[in-house]
């Protein structure tokens, strides 16, 4: 196998590891504000009457408010890229060690305006609730959001760069992704938000936010609000839940990112080595359209075996736990 | 994904000095945002400062319209509406772009406005529909007219950030200096977040117009200090134009920031150093 | 008329509509779901649409720079979604599994249409559901293929027939995407399981308003295409 396709398969690797560590991080920094779906707990919960020590970050929800840190980022280091790049010819990747960093502080430095924003307004506008603004909350989580999205965006900006120039990094330019850097920080940066929503937030929401009702049921609609407001010392603020879902639904969520990430890229390069696409690219020929016939077969597996193990998958836990048998 | 709660009539101010009223009604806003806006597209050699007066002013249009759709509970969260007008501000950007040359005398370029009369159309049919009882049946009073400015004010919004970064309104220069260089992307979101973002973020039983309003200018005003980085990093307008516009936005940023924070803990049931929490029995 | 004009409309129509249909069979459950009060993807219906289609569309533009048939980038789209909206959905199962302890339960069925396995023992009181079961995994399978297949579509429609750039497609096709899936989430208000739902049935109705604004967008886009001289 020639060099330029075993690097190929080395950068996919590097990019899906990256997106592991992305989306393991960005779950936790949601938590740590309560962004998205448990959000609407911690708003809820003043309403009920259970004022609470949490902080109320309501920035739209997570694939918007991914998106636009990436885009910064992606922004920023796009316009440090056009200066830097002609310093350092032959060896453009030097660039991006300096630019990406500094891309990724400006995007930090606007989430925790827009977090700061979020919270004073939600607070200030449950003024008839009686829940006050603390402001060693306000300031106690800014820290630990700004880091944790430094991660993310970090990890995400890196994807984009490795996939905006893959074919340049591998040896061979035709290979690089058509859309541009912030484009592409854009698209992983919704993606990655939309999963750190639709899988993370489940262990937040129903197991650490309700920790004192019972495991193994569904949080009752009476229960909605309600909030464990205290922690196994003093009362709870949302630094000591990343510590509890970094165990499980953090690294869950990344993994799924991961696979994803993995399988649409693994697919993609899989079918142009198993179409003879690689390493002479002749675009738009029979060939082409072989490594795309390979492509979709190799994703349709995919989403098979997936199908078949969520089966087998429901069918154990089911018989596993078994009937509802509380009250 | 929170509930929108029920309309609440808006609270009189209790503290002078913090109250920001310019101008005080919706309608009066979308007249005088709409108008002011329009002009500053048309004449495309304005100073970028002058250019994101108007984004400021468009953005508050686009944010007041996103409140009072939304404050009647869209049933899937505020940010919907937001996307859903930079979404219809793309296209009708891109329509305007394409008619731009036609028409045009020297550096004024009307025929812009046809792409922002579509989207109001487009809206309006829209608006139409999803109110309509026969069709999707949403009962928003006013949706039509909401989302009919939506589409303008998002329209404009985006013809204004190309005209701001390209320093003309020639359709090849922004696909090349916009769609392709992926700007686009920082002008999709940060749309989208001008317009949702203080909504958003205020929402609650409590919420007060003037308090939503500033914190739409203040992240107006981040969105020029992006736009003037862009500018200066594409090098399509001389240095000063780029540094005023920097400087603008971080003026009116920082100033907005702080009176908006400042209206919150007054305004707020109490803010305090720490504290413990009220006890249930 | 020219019929690449008819040609560039209708396929902007035909996403559109895709869109609004995929939207529908996604398995959404929205803030409920996250409390496992709900069944379904515990996120909103247009984040997780979005998430699926922006997949999709970067499986669709790769290998867009390897073929011209329109199926072939079309399909690769789609199963890119579908791969997205697969892996979320068997994880989050995983998480309610063995995070909270909770059985995947339809709310809306009593037996499963699929595997016959009853439903309503498993179900919590006062819920509405939990996690994935079997009969929403294979709709919001669907509705991940069709809506990739949709978003795909308009991709390429740009990119090939109106000769826009990539970038420009990419966000052209985004925008009318997301406009449609906007609609079909006010249609849906808040949560569905698929299309085993009653609130399936509304189906129609979001379809018309999906119509309209396709034909208007796709108008629109082609004249843009025309007037802009990339035709």
């Amino acid at each position: 196998m020639p060099i330029e396709v075993v690097l190929l398969f080395a950068w996919m690797l590097v990019i899906a590891f990256l997106a592991f560590i992305a989306c393991t991080f960005e779950d936790l920094e949601s938590d740590i504000g309560s962004q998205s779906n448990p959000n609407s707990q911690v708003q809820l919960a003043a309403q009920v009457g259970q004022i609470n020590r949490f902080f109320n970050k309501a920035i739209s929800g997570e694939p918007l408010s991914n998106a636009m840190y990436c885009v910064t980022a992606g922004t920023i280091a796009w316009i440090l890229l056009m200066q830097l790049e002609p310093l350092v010819p032959g060896e453009e990747w030097k660039a991006a060690v300096l630019a990406i960093p500094i891309g990724v502080l400006g995007a930090v430095a606007i989430n925790m305006i827009f977090s700061t924003t979020s919270h004073c307004g939600r607070t200030a506008a449950m003024k008839r609730f009686e829940q006050p603004i603390y402001l060693d909350v306000l300031y106690g989580h800014l820290i630990p959001i700004g880091a944790h999205a430094f991660m993310t965006t970090f990890c995400i900006t890196w994807i984009a760069y490795i996939q905006s120039n893959i074919g340049t990094l591998a040896g061979n330019p035709a290979l690089d992704h058509p859309f541009a850097l912030p484009l592409l920080c854009f698209v992983w940066g919704i993606t990655v938000g939309s999963i750190g929503s639709s899988t993370g937030d489940v262990h937040y929401g129903t197991e650490r936010e309700f920790q004192d009702r019972p495991f193994g049921e569904g949080k009752r609609v009476v229960y909605h609000g309600k909030i464990t407001r205290y922690a196994s010392c003093g009362v709870r603020t949302q630094k000591d839940i990343a510590g509890f879902c970094a165990k499980f639904g953090g690294p869950c969520t990344g993994m799924t990112f991961g696979l994803i990430i993995l399988f649409t890229n693994w697919t993609t390069l899989v079918g142009m080595q198993l179409g003879g696409f690689l390493p002479n690219l002749p675009a738009f020929t029979a060939i082409g359209d072989m490594a795309a016939i390979w492509t979709i077969v190799l994703g349709l597996l995919i989403v098979a075996a997936l199908a078949v193990g969520n089966l087998i998958f429901v069918k154990w836990v089911r018989k596993k736990c078994g009937p509802f048998v509380g009250v | 994904m929170t509930v929108t709660p029920a309309v609440v009539e808006e609270e009189a101010p209790t503290k002078k000095g913090l109250s920001f009223k310019f101008p005080p009604e919706e309608t009066e806003m979308g007249i005088i945002a709409g108008i002011i806006g329009a002009v500053i597209v048309i004449f495309t050699g304005l100073p970028a400062v002058i250019k994101g007066v108007g984004l400021i002013l468009v953005l508050l249009w686009g944010m007041d319209s996103v409140r009072k759709t939304s404050k009647y509970g869209l049933g899937t969260g505020v940010p919907s509406i937001g996307v859903l007008s930079t979404g219809y501000g793309v296209v009708g950007a891109l329509m305007g772009l394409a008619v731009a040359e036609y028409g045009r005398v020297g550096q004024l370029y009307p025929a812009v406005l046809l792409g922002v009369i579509v989207m109001g159309v487009i809206g309006l049919v829209s608006g139409a529909i999803a109110n309509s009882e026969k069709f999707i049946a949403m009962k928003i009073p006013r949706l039509e007219r909401g989302m009919m400015e939506l589409g303008m004010a998002g329209t404009l919004a985006i013809l204004l950030e190309c005209s701001i970064v390209t320093g003309s309104l020639n359709f090849n220069a922004v696909v090349n200096q916009v769609m392709n260089t992926g700007i686009i992307a920082l002008m999709f979101i940060f749309n989208c977040f001008a317009m949702l973002h203080p909504y958003n973020a205020c929402l609650g039983a409590d919420e007060r117009r003037e308090r939503t309003r500033m914190c739409g200018v203040e992240i107006s005003g981040l969105v020029c200090v992006l736009l003037g980085f862009v500018q200066l990093a594409l090098g399509t307008s001389p240095l000063w134009d780029s540094v005023s516009l920097i400087v603008f936005g971080a003026i009116i940023f920082a100033v907005f920031f702080w009176k908006f924070i400042k209206a919150c803990m007054d305004e707020c049931y109490e803010t305090v150093g720490t504290g413990m929490i009220k006890t249930i029995e | 008329m020219e019929p690449v004009i008819l040609l560039i409309v209708g396929y902007v129509v035909i996403g559109g509509l895709l869109a609004c249909f995929a939207a529908h069979l996604l398995p959404v459950g929205g803030a409920p779901a996250a409390m496992g009060t709900a069944t379904g993807i515990a996120t909103g219906t247009v984040q997780i649409m979005l998430g699926a289609a922006m997949t999709g569309l970067f499986t669709a533009a790769s290998v867009d720079t390897f073929t011209d048939s329109l199926l072939l980038v079309t399909l690769s789209g789609a199963v890119g979604a579908t791969v997205m909206i697969c892996v979320v959905m068997f994880m989050a199962n995983i998480i309610y599994g063995f995070g909270a302890g909770i059985v995947p339960v339809s709310g809306r069925v009593d037996v499963d249409p699929i595997t016959k396995e009853p439903q309503a023992p498993y179900k919590t009181p006062q819920c509405d559901g939990h996690g994935v079961p079997i009969v929403v995994f294979v709709s919001g399978s669907l509705g991940g293929f069709i809506g990739g297949f949709g978003g795909a579509l308009m991709y390429y429609t740009l990119l090939n027939y109106a000769n826009f750039s990539a970038g420009t497609a990419a966000i052209g096709a985004i925008s009318i995407f997301v406009a449609n899936a906007i609609l079909a989430a006010y249609n849906i208000r808040g949560t569905i399981e698929g299309f085993h739902d009653p609130k399936f049935k509304r189906l129609p109705y979001a379809l018309v308003a999906s119509f309209a604004v396709s034909l208007l967008c796709g108008i629109v886009v082609s004249l843009t295409a025309i007037l802009g001289g990339t035709l």
